[in-house]
Formats: structure tokens, sequence, C-alpha cells
């Protein structure tokens, strides 16, 4: 249990962040429209690489169902943040080229090149602001605005979570 | 049940996965109007396009037994229509309860059959088909398309088979008539191509034209079968009748489903034909 201690502590501040700051802080009608950073997902892609997939998927169940919770998401984290959970072990091989199989996993974030782990994290807030957007509007009638909103919400996501996942991975691993 | 078990433990997570989304989903949908209308008519299109492409496949699948009712149904039709033609032309001396009545007293009967074979690349092509002697076919019954256009004629039948020579064969012979008109004529077939065919013998008083429609005539099959359309004529070289190029109505190369035609009253034709021969009159020849 003192072993995941940082993981939790992680987890309660990501939250408190996307909770009570990001999904609070008022940047104007204009800009609102086109950003909204989310930064949770942190919580699924810095869990401990050598777990097995039902426990990442059961976590991050949990994750997604108090985020629903608190922001009134009516599922939509959930359905959002699961495939997340299910295709982090393909992202992380695509982004590494190493098997997930492999003994030696529980250090790997730590030990990935920082280019490397940029990808990795940048293409997981991509995939999920896009489900999340595509989800959201339910419409691709304006297509080009909700692309817009994708790729700036996720380079802002982006910009907020590297300092966490550099902290977190060198401090902890 | 073993390896059912064993499949099932390799893809739970996938299972469990699917589990959440879809209770997710459900949750999400049902949250408020807007979603639930959108994510129903989504639902509903990717079920109705589903649907479509398995309906269409076993239509598909269907289309041999529905195209053989509906050959049957066209054999029944045109017995019917030949019934209903021969009911009006005879009604002036007949009533109609006497006509129904006498249902063997037909002067047209048609029989769905099937291409079992054929060749189009010879000389003397045949061919065959699936219906024989106990299905009611015998030798000179007519055979046409379904539209009512010259197949041949029925020369030889078994118990369950029946071969019919078709108007691609150099020995074939029939009559024709130029269509809406009483001119008659012959028609044969030169061995050239499987899409032509010839009349010759065609009166210099007839005046045909490109396109114009030519009949088979020969009591073997009713009136109004197409053998094919003019599609070029010319004088013969003594100037005494003329001769045409007809392109066939009938595609013989796609032949599948065929109908035959039995003329209830050729066996009577016939006699009375062989009983002229027997006379030693020189008039004859069968059309």
């Amino acid at each position: 249990m003192y072993k995941y201690t940082p993981h939790i502590w992680l987890c309660l501040v990501v939250m408190f962040v996307q909770i009570f700051l990001l999904d609070n802080i008022d940047l104007g009608a204009s800009i609102s429209i086109w950003v909204r950073p989310m930064i949770f997902p942190l919580i699924v892609l810095l869990l401990p690489v050598e777990w097995r997939s039902i426990w990442v998927l059961l976590v991050t169940y949990v994750v997604a169902l108090l985020m629903d919770l608190l922001l009134g998401g009516s599922g939509i984290y959930v359905i959002t943040l699961l495939p997340i959970a299910l295709f982090r072990s393909a992202l992380l091989f695509l982004t590494t080229r190493r098997s997930m199989d492999s003994t030696d996993q529980s250090q790997l974030l730590a030990r990935m090149p920082l280019g490397q782990l940029m990808v990795y994290v940048a293409t997981s807030l991509l995939l999920y602001h896009t489900l999340f957007f595509v989800m959201e509007t339910l419409s691709l009638a304006n297509f080009f605005s909700l692309l817009m909103t994708i790729i700036l919400s996720t380079l802002c996501s982006l910009l907020i979570s590297w300092p966490i996942v550099r902290l977190f991975t060198s401090k902890v691993y | 049940m073993h390896r059912l078990l064993e499949f099932i433990k390799r893809i739970y997570v996938v299972l469990l996965f699917l589990l959440l989304e879809c209770i997710a989903i459900w949750q999400y949908a049902t949250s408020s109007p807007y979603t639930e209308a959108k994510i129903l008519s989504r639902t509903t299109a990717v079920g109705g396009y589903i649907s479509k492409k398995i309906t269409n496949v076993d239509h598909f699948f269907s289309l041999s037994g529905e195209n053989e009712l509906l050959n049957r149904r066209i054999a029944e039709l045109e017995q019917t229509l030949e019934r209903e033609r021969e009911l009006l032309a005879d009604y002036a001396e007949a009533s109609w309860q006497r006509k129904m009545a006498e249902e063997e007293d037909l002067h047209y009967r048609y029989y769905p059959a099937r291409v079992a074979s054929m060749t189009i690349s010879h000389q003397r092509n045949y061919i065959v088909l699936d219906k024989g002697e106990r299905d009611g076919i015998k030798k000179n019954m007519g055979v046409i398309t379904p539209d009512k256009n010259l197949v041949g004629y029925i020369i030889y039948s078994s118990d369950r088979y029946s071969v019919a020579m078709p108007v691609l064969n150099t020995e074939f012979t029939m009559g024709a008539s130029l269509s809406m008109t009483n001119y008659t004529c012959s028609l044969r077939w030169s061995g050239s191509s499987p899409y032509h065919v010839d009349i010759v013998d065609v009166s210099t008083y007839a005046q045909p034209e490109v396109g114009m429609a030519v009949e088979a005539w020969s009591e073997r099959l009713p009136k109004g079968v197409i053998v094919g359309h003019i599609e070029s004529f010319e004088h013969n070289a003594a100037q005494t009748a003329y001769s045409a190029r007809l392109k066939l109505a009938a595609d013989m190369s796609a032949l599948d489903n065929v109908l035959i035609v039995e003329n209830t009253h050729y066996g009577e034709i016939e006699s009375l034909m062989d009983n002229l021969e027997g006379q030693s009159t020189p008039n004859g020849a069968t059309k």
C-alpha cells in the first residue's frame, strides 16, 4: 500500500486541480468555448505499468465514476476514460517499441526518453479529448470548430500536465 | 464448454470493458432529451444499416427460389391469358361456363423449365431442359423465353429431361412472318453468329424495314412469339424475294428460365398432314 501512496496523492491532487481550479476558472466566454483543459487522464496514464489490465480498468472506472459524480457528467467520463485504460498498454508499446510483458517494467516511465514520454502523454490526451468532445456534442455538424476545440484543449492540457508528469516520474520512480 | 471458459478467461478484460461502457452509455443516453434523441437516432441508423445488410444477404440466397416461383407464375398467367383469349374469340359461339369447364380443350399450355446445359458455339447446338415426359413434355413442343421470344422446339424427351433444338442450329427450320403483316418467310441460321439469324423468301410485295419485328409462324407456337428484329435486308440475286438478317430477340448466351409451349391441337394437325402425305399430295410440307 505504501508503495502506491504517491499514486494516491497524484490522484487527489489532479482531481482537486481539475474540479476546483480548471473547471471553475473563468477565461471568458469566447475562450472557454475553445479551451477546456482536462488533466485527470494523467491518473490513468501514470498508473504503475506493471499492473494487470483488470486493475487498471477497475481503478479507472472508480476515478471516472467519481468525476461523473463530482462534475455531473452522467456517464460521459466513464465512457471516455475507459478506452484510455484499455489502450494504455498499446499506446505505451507503440511509443516505446517494447513489449509490456517484459519483467523490468516498474521503472519504464522514468526510463523513457523525454520525447517518448511526451508523445505518450500527448497522444493519450489527444485521444481522450477527441472522445470527450465527440461524445459531448454527438454531432459532426460543426466539424472544424470541434476540431479546433480538441486541438486547443489538448495543447492546453499538455502544457498543464507536463510539469506534473515530469515531477511525478522523476520523484516517484 | 472448457474451451468456452478458456476463451472467456482470455478476453474477460475486454468483456468487462464492454459491459462498463454499455452501462455508462445507457446512463449518458438517458441523462437528457438531447443525448437520448442523438444516441437513439445513431443506434437506430446503425441497427437499420446492419438489418438492411442481413436482409440483402437473405434476399440474395432466396433469389433462386423466387425466380422459380415467378417463372411458374408466368406460365400460369400465360395459360390464363391464352384461355381468356380463346374465351373472347369463341364468345359468340359458346358460353363462358362451358369453356371454363373444358380445361383440357385449351389450345396452348405452358410449362416452366430451366436450362440444364446448352451449347452455342457449334454448328449443331442443343439445349437440355430439366423437364421431361413425367412433366408432360413431348416432342415438337415449342420453347420460348418468359418474355415470349423464340428459343426453339423440343426434339427429344426422356423421363426427366428433354432436348430442344434451338434456333442456333443449322438444321433448324421454321416459318416466320413479318410482324403486323401476313407476309411469311423461312427462318434459318447460317452458323456464323450466335446473335443473328436469317430469313429468306420474303415476298417482294412486303416492305421490310430495319428494326421491324419478325414473329415465329408455326403450329408449335402461339401467335406473337418474336424471333428478332431486322438489322439489314436485300434483294436476292434474281430480284424475286428479299432476304434479311435479324438480331435475335432472345439472348441465347444467357438463357436460364424458359417456357415450353404445347399446342394441344398439334397431334391432330400432324395426323392430318400424315394423311395428306399418305395420299401423295405434294403440299404436305409442314411449317
